[in-house]
Parts: C-alpha cells; sequence; structure tokens
C-alpha cells in the first residue's frame, strides 16, 4: 500500500548558491504547462489509496502564485486525504504572503517547514539567500498568526569561516522562534552549483563534527529530541512524512526529478522538462530482490537515533535482523547497540555510519 | 622468393622520447605496410600501457617490403624497448638483427641510454645507421649533436641521416641507407635449422607463440621441431610473419624473422635464447643464446582477494612466457596471505607486470616495497642471500651484511652537478668522477646503494634537473653496510610486509617519514590507529591517525535514497582494493610508502 506522496516544485524567484535539486527560474507560462503535466502524471499513476503524508517540495513551492496554486489544488484534489493527514509544503521566507498562507490552509496544508538556513547575514549573502533574520521573524508570526502549528525550520551549518560562536548565535534564534522541528545540514559543495564553480572548499571534517555534536548537545538541552541524524523535533513531532522513507516504506513520487517508491520498484523521474511534458517521465528503475529491500531498510532504518524495532523487522521481512550481514560483528565491536527491543547505531558513529551501513550493500 | 641477399634485419635503438616509434611508423608507411588512414600513432607499441605512457616494453618484429633500383627487399624490423630496465630486451632483439638504427633527438643530444644501447649493438658486432631526428623541432641543433655524435662515437658526418619523423623527412633515405649499409644475413640453407626464439606470446587458443631468427636452414609448416635447451618436440601448425598484421607462409628460410607455433602448451619448454632445430636432422651446436638474465629488485606480490591466489600464478606463468626476465616462486606473509615473491629488472619493470596483472588479467594486487638482494655473513661463516627483508636472519647470528651496489652514468647539463651530487650523497653516494661531453654538458659517476635507486632517485633525479638529466646504471658489486631491519606496526601488531631494510645512520629519521607518510595513506578508521617503526623492541618512531569523524550523508529523503546505497557500493567498492588487516584498511600504496625517504604531502 502507498500512502504518501511527494510532489516536487522545480521553480524558484532565485537560485541558491550551494542547491542542486531539479529547478529554474520561475516562469508562469512554464509553472502552468507543468502543473498541466503533472495532473496528468497523478491521474494516471495514483491507485486511489488514502494518503496520509503528503509533501509539496522543491525548487521553491512558495514561488507559485495564488493562479498557480488553484492549478495544484486540482491536483490535490485528486488524491483521497486522511482526516489526520500530514500534509507540508517548503516555503521560503522572502515568498510567503497572507494570501498564499490563507490558500496553503484551504488546500488542507498543516506543515510549514521554511528554509531559514541561517540568521546571520553574511552566511546569507554567501548562501546567496534573500531574506535576513529579521523577515523570518516577521514570517514566522505571520504564519503562527495564520493558525499553522506545526512548523518546522532548517539551518545550515559549516559555511567557510563560520565559528561555533556564530553557530551559537544560529541556534539562539532559531529557538527564539518557537517552533517545534529543526531539519540541520553540514554544508554541502557540489559541482554545478555557484560554490561549486568558485570552488569553495569544504570545512575539515574534524570541525564538521565538532558542530555537529555541538547542535545536538544544544538542542537536546532545549527540548528538542534528536530523532534522525538531521533532524529534531520538540514534544514528538516528528516529520511523518519522512519518516515513511526512513522506515522504508511505499510513497509515491510525482514530478520533474522526484522519486518513488511503490510495491517493490524504486524508480527515478526525468530532470528534462522537454521528456516530462513528452510523458517521457520515468528514466530509472530499480526491482529490488528481497535482499535489496532488506539492505534498504537497514540503510534507512539505522538513520533513526532510536533504530530499527527488531520485531517489526521481523514481522515485516521474516527473518532475525541479528542474522543479517556481519551485524553480531558489528554489535561486538561496539558500533551497533541491541538495546532488547531496538537495534541501532551506537550514537558516537553515527555521523560516520556509512562506514558502518557500507556492510550491509 | 626473395633472395636472402636481399633480406635486411635491423633494430632501431634510442634514449626513451627520442622518437623511435614515430620512426618506426613512418618506416612502416613508407613501406606501405600500413596506410596512412588506419595508422595509430606508435603502431609497435600493441599494449595499451605502452601506447599511454609512450614506451615501448615488448620487442616486436614486422617484416616490410621495399623496392629499390629495380630490386625487391625484404626489410625486418625488430622493435626495441628504450628503458633502462629492459635493456635485457634490448640485448635480445639485437642478436636477432644484422644492423640498428642509433636515434638521437637533434635538441638533447647523446643520453644515457642512446650510449648503453650503443654499447650493446657493438657487442652484438652489428652495423650502425646514426641518426638525427626531431631536425623540426624550433631548438633543435643539428651541428652540436653532429659534432656529438663524431667526438663521443667516432661516426663521420656523411654516415649521419638527418630525419623528422614527425614531419617524414628522411625516411626514404633512412629506408635505404638500411638497404645499402646493413649486411645480408648469413647462413646456410642448406645446414641444419638453426632458429634463435627471441620472443615468445601465449595465446589461449594457439598456445604458445614463438618469435625465431632462422639462422641457418629453413622451417616449414608439418616440420616436427626440437626445441634444444629442453628437447622438448612439436609439430609445427603455423608459420608466418607479421606486417604487421599475421601473414602466414608456407616456411620461413634462412635470415627471416618470422613465428610458428604447434600446440605448445607447455610454457616451461620455451626459453628465450634457446634454438630451435628439426628433430629428423637436428644442429649440431646451439646458437649462443643470452647470457643468463639476473633480478636487481624483488617484491611480494598478493591479490587483494586472497582467492585468487591461483589466478595469479596463471596470470605470471603466462607473462613470465613473453618475459623471460620476470621471475617468482611461491611467497606468505603473515599480513597479506598467500603470493609470489617476484624478481624484476627495474623498478619500472614491477609497475609493468603490476599493472598488466590488474588490467589483463583483472585481478587487483598489493605490492610490497620492492628489495634488492642482501648478502648475509652468518656469524658461523655461512653467507646467505636475502631477498626479502622478513627473511633476515636474527640479529645476533650477522656477522656482517653486504649490500649491491651500482655505478651510475648521469648525462647532465653542467648547471644542475650541484643538484644532482645533493641528491646522490643523500642516497648514500661516494663520488667517482665527473666527465666533460662539451662545455655544457657533463657525465656524472657515482657509486650508489642499489637500494637507494629502485624507489624514487629517478623521480628526483628528474624533477631536479627539470628533466635534463639523463640516467644509467651497471651493477659493480656488493659492499658491506651497516643494515638493520626496521619493523612496522599497525595498531600494535607487526605488519610483515611492511618491513625494510635500512642503512642504521638514516634508521630514526627514515622510520619518522615512514609512519608519517602511512599516517597520510591510510584512511581514517572507526578507531583511532598507532603506528610505528621499530628497530627490533626499540620504538623508533610513532604516529596515530585520528579515527573517521565523519562519513554521513547528512541529508537522506525520498529522491536520496538510491544515491545513497550507491555510494556505500562505490565506498565499499573503494575499500575492496585495500587489504584488511585485523580492524584497519590499508590502501595499495601503503605497502609502497615505507622505501620513500621523505615525506609525501597531503593530497
Amino acid at each position: 500500500m502507498t500512502n504518501s506522496v511527494y510532489i516536487h516544485i522545480p521553480f524558484c524567484n532565485n537560485i541558491c548558491s550551494y542547491c542542486d535539486f531539479s529547478k529554474v527560474y520561475y516562469n508562469n507560462d512554464l509553472v502552468n504547462k507543468y502543473l498541466d503535466s503533472l495532473f496528468l502524471e497523478v491521474k494516471n499513476n495514483y491507485q486511489g489509496e488514502i494518503i496520509n503524508t503528503l509533501y509539496i517540495g522543491g525548487g521553491s513551492p512558495s514561488s507559485l502564485s495564488i493562479d498557480n496554486l488553484n492549478k495544484l489544488n486540482d491536483i490535490i484534489k485528486i488524491f483521497k486525504l486522511s482526516s489526520d493527514i500530514e500534509f507540508t509544503i517548503e516555503v521560503n521566507p522572502d515568498d510567503i504572503t497572507k494570501d498564499k498562507l490563507l490558500f496553503y490552509k484551504e488546500m488542507g496544508i498543516n506543515r510549514i517547514s521554511i528554509g531559514v538556513e541561517s540568521t546571520i547575514n553574511k552566511y546569507l549573502k554567501y548562501l546567496n539567500r534573500r531574506h535576513d533574520f529579521k523577515l523570518v521573524q516577521d514570517k514566522i508570526k505571520l504564519i503562527k498568526d495564520m493558525g499553522f502549528s506545526n512548523i518546522s525550520v532548517d539551518l545550515i551549518y559549516g559555511m567557510k569561516d563560520e565559528t561555533l560562536h556564530d553557530l551559537e548565535k544560529d541556534l539562539n534564534n532559531l529557538l527564539s522562534l518557537d517552533i517545534n522541528h529543526i531539519s540541520t545540514y553540514s554544508l554541502e559543495i557540489h559541482d554545478n552549483t555557484l560554490l561549486g564553480i568558485n570552488n569553495d572548499k569544504r570545512i575539515s571534517d574534524d570541525f564538521d563534527r565538532k558542530m555537529y555534536d555541538y547542535i545536538d548537545n544544544y538542542l537536546e538541552k532545549n527540548g528538542f529530541e534528536h530523532y534522525e541524524i538531521s533532524n529534531f523535533a520538540k514534544y514528538k513531532t516528528y516529520s511523518q512524512h519522512n519518516l515513511v522513507y526512513w522506515n522504508n516504506l511505499n510513497y509515491y513520487g510525482f514530478g520533474i526529478g522526484a522519486s518513488g517508491y511503490i510495491d517493490n520498484i524504486r524508480y527515478q523521474n526525468t530532470k528534462s522538462f522537454t521528456s516530462y511534458f513528452l510523458e517521457k517521465r520515468i528514466i530509472n528503475k530499480e526491482i529490488l530482490s528481497n535482499e535489496d529491500t532488506i539492505s534498504y531498510a537497514l540503510i534507512l532504518g539505522f538513520r533513526k537515533i532510536k533504530g530499527i524495532n527488531k520485531n517489526d523487522f521481523y514481522n515485516r521481512y521474516h527473518v532475525d535482523i541479528l542474522s543479517l550481514y556481519n551485524i553480531k560483528d558489528l554489535i561486538k565491536e561496539g558500533l551497533l547497540i541491541d538495546d532488547g527491543k531496538y537495534l541501532k547505531i551506537n550514537k558516537e558513529y553515527l555521523y560516520v555510519e556509512n562506514s558502518i551501513l557500507e556492510n550491509f550493500v | 622468393m626473395i633472395k636472402q641477399e636481399n633480406i635486411r634485419n635491423f633494430s632501431i635503438i634510442a634514449h626513451i622520447d627520442h622518437g623511435k616509434s614515430t620512426i618506426a611508423d613512418r618506416i612502416l608507411e613508407i613501406t606501405n605496410a600500413v596506410s596512412l588512414h588506419d595508422s595509430k600513432n606508435q603502431m609497435l607499441d600493441s599494449m595499451d600501457i605502452e601506447r599511454e605512457r609512450g614506451i615501448t616494453i615488448k620487442l616486436n618484429a614486422v617484416e616490410l617490403n621495399y623496392h629499390y633500383k629495380n630490386e625487391d627487399y625484404i626489410l625486418n624490423l625488430i622493435d626495441t624497448p628504450g628503458h633502462v630496465d629492459f635493456s635485457y630486451e634490448v640485448s635480445r632483439s639485437l642478436a636477432a638483427s644484422d644492423g640498428a638504427i642509433l636515434v638521437v633527438d637533434a635538441a638533447q643530444g647523446i643520453e644515457a641510454q642512446t650510449l648503453a644501447n650503443l654499447f650493446l649493438a657493438l657487442d652484438n658486432d652489428l652495423t650502425i645507421i646514426p641518426v638525427i631526428n626531431k631536425i623540426d623541432l624550433p631548438n633543435a641543433d643539428v651541428d652540436k649533436v653532429t659534432k656529438e655524435l663524431m667526438d663521443t662515437f667516432g661516426f663521420s658526418k656523411d654516415e649521419i641521416i638527418l630525419t623528422s619523423a614527425k614531419t617524414g623527412v628522411g625516411i626514404k633515405e633512412l629506408v635505404e641507407a638500411i638497404i645499402k649499409r646493413v649486411p645480408a644475413p648469413k647462413g646456410d640453407i642448406k645446414s641444419p635449422l638453426q632458429g634463435l626464439i627471441f620472443d615468445s606470446i601465449y595465446d589461449s587458443y594457439k598456445g604458445v607463440i614463438i618469435l625465431t631468427r632462422i639462422k641457418n636452414g629453413e622451417l616449414k609448416k608439418g616440420d616436427k621441431i626440437k626445441l634444444m635447451s629442453t628437447d622438448a618436440i612439436y609439430d609445427v601448425t603455423e608459420v608466418g610473419v607479421y606486417t604487421p598484421s599475421v601473414k602466414e607462409k608456407e616456411k620461413l628460410v634462412c635470415g627471416e624473422v618470422g613465428y610458428f607455433w604447434g600446440s605448445i602448451k607447455s610454457i616451461n619448454d620455451v626459453q628465450i635464447g634457446d634454438t630451435v632445430t628439426l628433430e629428423s636432422n637436428p644442429a649440431k651446436d646451439m646458437l649462443p643464446g643470452y647470457k643468463k638474465i639476473s633480478q636487481v629488485v624483488f617484491a611480494g606480490l598478493y591479490p587483494t582477494e586472497t582467492s585468487r591466489y591461483n589466478d595469479l600464478r596463471d596470470a605470471l606463468e603466462k607473462l613470465k612466457l613473453n618475459d623471460a626476465s620476470l621471475s617468482f616462486e611461491p611467497e606468505t606473509s603473515h599480513a597479506l596471505g598467500f603470493g609470489f615473491r617476484c624478481g624484476f629488472l627495474g623498478l619500472l619493470h614491477m609497475e609493468i607486470v603490476e599493472e598488466r596483472i590488474e588490467r589483463e588479467f583483472n585481478i587487483p594486487l598489493i605490492a610490497t616495497s620492492p628489495s634488492v638482494v642482501y648478502e648475509v655473513k652468518l656469524t658461523n661463516g655461512e653467507i646467505i642471500r636475502i631477498d626479502s627483508p622478513q627473511k633476515m636472519p636474527e640479529k645476533t647470528n650477522i656477522s656482517s651484511v653486504s649490500e649491491p651496489y651500482i655505478k651510475t652514468n648521469i648525462f647532465t647539463p653542467a648547471e644542475y652537478i650541484g643538484p644532482i651530487m645533493e641528491l646522490c650523497q643523500n642516497k648514500r653516494g661516494n663520488y667517482i668522477n665527473l666527465e666533460y661531453i662539451d662545455a655544457k654538458r657533463v657525465i656524472i659517476h657515482y657509486e650508489l646503494p642499489l637500494s637507494e635507486v629502485v624507489y624514487d632517485f629517478f623521480d628526483k633525479l628528474k624533477s631536479s634537473t627539470k628533466g635534463y638529466a639523463s640516467f644509467d646504471y651497471e651493477l659493480i658489486g656488493y659492499k658491506e653496510s651497516n643494515l638493520v631491519k626496521m619493523d612496522i606496526l599497525i595498531n600494535g601488531e607487526i605488519v610483515d610486509a611492511l618491513t625494510t631494510i635500512v642503512h642504521k645512520d638514516f634508521a630514526y629519521q627514515r622510520g619518522k617519514v615512514v609512519v608519517e607518510n602511512l599516517k597520510k595513506l591510510i584512511p581514517r578508521q572507526m578507531f583511532v590507529v598507532p603506528i610505528q617503526a621499530a628497530l627490533g623492541s626499540k620504538i623508533i618512531a610513532r604516529s596515530d591517525i585520528k579515527a573517521l569523524r565523519k562519513d554521513v550523508l547528512a541529508k537522506c529523503y525520498g529522491g536520496d535514497v538510491s544515491r545513497k546505497k550507491k555510494l556505500l557500493e562505490k565506498q565499499k567498492e573503494g575499500k575492496k582494493r585495500m587489504k584488511q588487516l585485523g580492524t584497519v584498511m590499508i590502501p595499495q600504496d601503503a605497502f609502497l610508502a615505507v622505501l620513500s625517504n621523505e615525506e609525501i604531502n597531503d593530497e
């Protein structure tokens, strides 16, 4: 059963210096054409299941105008939304208007993920973001005033020359916003991004780790639960949609560059508008064997701090997780921890988990 | 059929980069062996490695046709390698030739290997045709190089042919000089067959293919032949020549160069330098052949995956077929498992063999640091030879240790004398003397321990002279030295494959460099890994590899899932090329790092 949907909106009013997602500059005609194709894709592929989590990501979904949103809403209406759905949209502070927020409400959106990224002007400039912290404060107040209570913010750390002091300031500012969810990312520098083209270098792994540990400490001290490698939540307001990924559950991926996982197939959509408009959508299909499925279950499940529930794992895959690969050795070496109910990565090794996970591919 | 007096067998000898392969290409074109259109550069260099590195490793023999003054001629071109490591192969092809073209670069002049190869050619009593190549270069100095050739080797000005293999100038003149000057092969077609085996190739379908120069008699398809040194007897299935494509013939006659094969499956029956004759009418004597080759550099080769030991044995056996200079015997390492102790002509030779095994046989390898052969005098008076540091006896049983020394011929512009002497001094060298070729160029002679040369001497020489110096050497025997065994411990365990023999006065400095280099080459692991150098039980240097601090995909959402798995697969694949010692993963190049005596740079 597939009860989750991801929809990709590949348009932005502004391109950030670090972004390597599928996106183009906003253009009303192109958006309309895109939404027409998106409509077709959803119509032709959605099997009518009840949808529990829906996530509109991008790009910048908040770049869509009210007219565009009307069109998007026609697509949303195709889905049978569960009454307690988690329905998220990603927004940029500078795109948000009262009218748009009203419309989100009308669509059924109940979770806002806002790209704050930094609260310090020089880093915002470095990341090529078009807002300052004052604007973020205003927009979050507006979001709350409009009745949204489930709000997540993104934070990027590890910019060139950033100090622990800067990081502390960022974290303090985020706490002052009184939101319930924070996603944090160490800055990655990809080729074909502005930073990549400028040949900017990443900070050292040692300092990166120092920052990561700092964030972990700081947020946990302030009431946030570290529940996934990069994610923190208060009052158990975990991202239900993202948990679908980490729990290795099925989801639809609609739109350019989107990925999906249906039955035993993982697929990727094209990043080309031309192909997408011609309905030549899927460019890559991975048909999973049982072994692949289990491999993904481990790779993804161990991202959760709590780890993998051993019973659930057995019920779903009919195999004792402790009998897989060299898991017993990894427990002996202290890299994995079996706490009786859950099997998890020793938190000390979470930030080097790839060296553990490579045993499972 | 071509008359014997219209056959010419010749080689081309040159210092590396002086244009030997390009001249060969032009000769192939002018004799219409290949058309200009389908000619790849350096046609005789058939191995990928040869083309990529721009060097010739293996010899090749090609039959060419040329019409001159109303006569048809056959020219057999026998290609030769240029690098000092392969002088043995050069001597093999020279023994199959009657003349040699000596190529000298018009800008560089005479270099170390020009000299070495020329002496080899003279030893074989060959007619030499001196050629100055690359005369089209803007910095060509034909007059100067002409004078060098005249003064150093005693050629007359008229003998020297000027060519540009790039533009084709002088090639026709050169080909005709071969006909005019190189003597026709001697030998008698009516005598019993005597063919010199100068190379062999293994073909999985045909078995061993033998390359031979017929010195007397003739070899026909269907003949029953005998390989004289092993007494092995085979039926000849096919004879022919390379043009460079394979051309089958009815027979090879006295003076010709070609190939034959006949279901020869046993590699050991075929020895390079052996004589082939007919079983029914055998020759009385073997041809002189070649002097037995001695390997100077030894190293362990181990498959990264221990299950591929037998594949590695097969690969070595096949390589040995057309690389007589390679030797190997089984060896066991505590750290690396089962492998082979292999003997090589030099470092380049070792690199080439490694690369061929990895590429042609697809067996990922770990090579241990190369070692020379030490002579150890025991306290009981016995003398043993050690080709592996691990075999060094207990200190208390050793009376003295000697190591092989070489004498260098370093050709260099005079302005680099200083840096070269400093380099040789750092390598424990003893200065012998210095000869001026002319006012600006010199030959520097040093006595150096061979062990100091095998690793990075050549690179160092090149970098300290901006590439201008060239280098050649001869072994001059053994000398006693104050040598000790240095062990390397990783995570508290001695890694036998990293043990080296070092001079005692240099041990501390070497130990420090080695642990620092290993620290840089071994990637961070999940735990802190100490690296130590030790003389006996005494630790002389230590450095710790810090624990891995970050190895994670920070973001992992719907679209990142497949990417994440691919990334892990790639990471795992990368580690396959490393060796796991306990919980520590060690990359291949770490096993060579113990020989460097200066610190490598980060990244």
